[in-house]
């Protein structure tokens, strides 16, 4: 394009704009609207599945040892637990398999975590508190520190050991349930011969639920979105559609001449296609600047309060200009081009004929 | 040049406006197409500058086949055909020079072309005094010929005058009629559409008689009823 036609254009373009502000004002708080709905959806959802990603023990099944279960007792159930999870295609052993979405190191998907392990887990969760090392400094006093490896070194541990086993992907609730069906059948032998139970259900604790009531959530608020989306966009079209046609409309007899003169479609449908743009822009951009605001100073906040925790830190929220301007901007370009382009070139197809 | 062959044109209605026209109009020549209402002038014209598509037939204007023109070839067929339209189509927005100069716009001519042709052009129509005037601020005359002006701006073969003397009293007739000469005297073809007898009598040219949709004389001069 010629510097001349594209500043033409430009110009054309611009005077389109404020030809008729009535209907641009209107058209650009029609499309502010819908990228905003979008931009907001596309927000609470990333920082729900943020928030569950860091949870990391989320898509673990873990299941308790009984206090009074010595090595043999504990490797029995861990062998059973194995088969139980060998069978099952949520729980992955093979390297070369290994597909998930929620990353977990695949060392990690079955282990078995000593009441040492959980000691030491439950000393940083509480900042080495002076109780916690009080019960060191006792079980080292009576103990000589022989660690037995899968059962306790410390006679005061008042914590047991545990298999946990990891999912590769959290979202097949039926096999998780089937899964956890089966550990609660895991039996032992006691000193007579008779198979006891080995797992009861209090020992086996999971996130599946919570897991499933969020899903369900985050899945209504996609449908939601996509919804919303849609309806706005299509009212966007059609007001930015009403407005070019204004434009197009008071410019017939130009239009006509044009035609006549040998202008080609494109130079036509050029500067509308400008006007068009030039709304998508401008509503991206104020969009943009709002859902900025929107998301540090009150969508925090209000998901915060959604899920319980207290204030904005209870919730983990990715920085706005690191983790969604490029997104929100591109995602809010594309949109406000799309309506822009799309609605001109359908306003103007009547005077277009050759 | 300009060939009609067996050319019929039936509009979507089932209207038939011209019947097996064959004609031939050559370059530089200077035609008048005279018709009472109704007879298929509007759509011979319409049919030149390709608004309208032949239904049977073959049509050649200036190098192109018009009966199986591609659409994006029929802005360079036009650019071939300056237009003056019978209602002038003049912006009331526009000066006289932005008048003149839209129509180079449009076909994507360079400011400096444009700044250049323009002011030679309205003072080829006499009209250089008056290039920031509206035409609201013009006489039918001069807006006539602000038309002319833009219809040769962009220096086309053929030049088509739709009742060019249909809005001005018999002294301007004159003067546009000379405009017309001229142009037809600098190699362009000139097309005139009319109704307009005593100037097909006082200039003595070729003249295309339509009478419902088909050709029913084609001569020089004459009288015609």
């Amino acid at each position: 394009m010629k510097p001349s036609v594209f500043f033409y254009n430009l110009g054309q373009g611009f005077k389109g704009v404020f030809r008729n502000s009535v209907m641009t004002t209107a058209s650009i708080l029609v499309l502010i609207a819908c990228m905003i709905l979008v931009g907001t959806f596309y927000l609470v959802i990333d920082t729900i599945d943020r928030n569950f990603k860091a949870i990391d023990n989320l898509n673990v099944i873990e299941v308790m040892m009984d206090k009074s279960y010595g090595e043999g007792e504990i490797l029995e159930i861990g062998h059973q637990l194995a088969e139980i999870c060998d069978e099952s295609p949520i729980v992955d052993w093979s390297k070369s398999r290994w597909t998930s979405d929620i990353v977990v190191p695949k060392d990690d998907t079955f282990k078995y975590v000593s009441p040492d392990e959980h000691f030491e887990i439950f000393k940083e969760m509480y900042n080495n508190a002076a109780w916690i090392e009080a019960i060191e400094k006792n079980d080292h006093e009576h103990n000589e520190g022989t660690h037995l490896g899968i059962t306790s070194s410390m006679a005061d541990n008042p914590l047991r050991g545990s298999y946990r086993i990891t999912f590769v992907n959290l979202s097949d609730f039926d096999e998780v349930t089937k899964v956890k069906n089966k550990i609660d059948e895991i039996t032992l032998l006691d000193a007579n011969g008779i198979e006891v139970d080995a797992i009861s259900n209090d020992d086996i604790k999971d996130h599946v639920e919570l897991y499933g009531n969020v899903m369900s959530i985050k899945h209504t608020l996609y449908i939601a979105g996509l919804w919303l989306m849609a309806i706005f966009l299509l009212i966007s079209l059609f007001v930015i559609m009403n407005t070019i046609k204004l434009g197009v409309f008071a410019r017939r007899h130009e239009i006509t001449f044009m035609r006549l003169c040998g202008a080609t479609k494109s130079f036509i449908r050029m500067p509308f296609i400008v006007e068009g743009i030039i709304i998508g822009v401008f509503s991206a951009l104020v969009s943009f600047g709002i859902e900025f605001y929107l998301y540090e100073y009150l969508l925090k906040d209000i998901i915060s309060s959604a899920t319980g925790t207290a204030g904005a830190s209870g919730i983990i929220s990715a920085p706005f200009w690191e983790a969604y301007a490029l997104i929100l901007a591109v995602g809010f370009l594309a949109i406000g081009l799309f309506a822009g382009i799309i609605s001109s070139s359908i306003s103007l197809k009547k005077y277009l004929k050759a | 040049m300009i060939k009609f062959e067996n050319v019929s044109m039936e509009y979507s209605n089932g209207n038939a406006a011209l019947n097996n026209v064959s004609l031939q109009i050559d370059d530089g020549e200077f035609v008048f197409v005279v018709g009472h209402s109704g007879a298929g002038k509007t759509t011979l014209t319409k049919l030149l500058i390709c608004e309208e598509r032949v239904s049977s037939g073959s049509l050649e204007v200036n190098g192109f086949k018009l009966e199986k023109i591609r659409s994006w070839k029929i802005p360079k067929l036009r650019r071939t055909m300056g237009v003056v339209f019978q209602d002038f189509k003049l912006f009331d927005k526009m000066t006289v020079y932005e008048n003149v100069a839209f129509a180079m716009r449009v076909v994507g001519a360079k400011p400096s072309l444009i700044k250049k042709r323009v002011p030679f052009f309205l003072d080829v129509v006499g009209l250089g005094h008056k290039s920031d005037s509206f035409p609201t601020e013009l006489s039918g005359g001069e807006k006539q010929r602000v038309a002319f002006a833009r219809a040769l701006v962009n220096n086309p073969d053929t030049v088509i005058a739709d009742e060019p003397t249909g809005n001005v009293d018999t002294e301007l007739t004159e003067g546009i009629m000379e405009l017309l000469l001229k142009i037809n005297k600098i190699g362009k073809t000139v097309i005139v559409v009319t109704h307009d007898m005593n100037i097909i009598r006082q200039y003595q040219k070729r003249v295309i008689r339509i009478e419902n949709g088909s050709v029913a004389s084609d001569k020089i001069g004459g009288d015609f009823n």
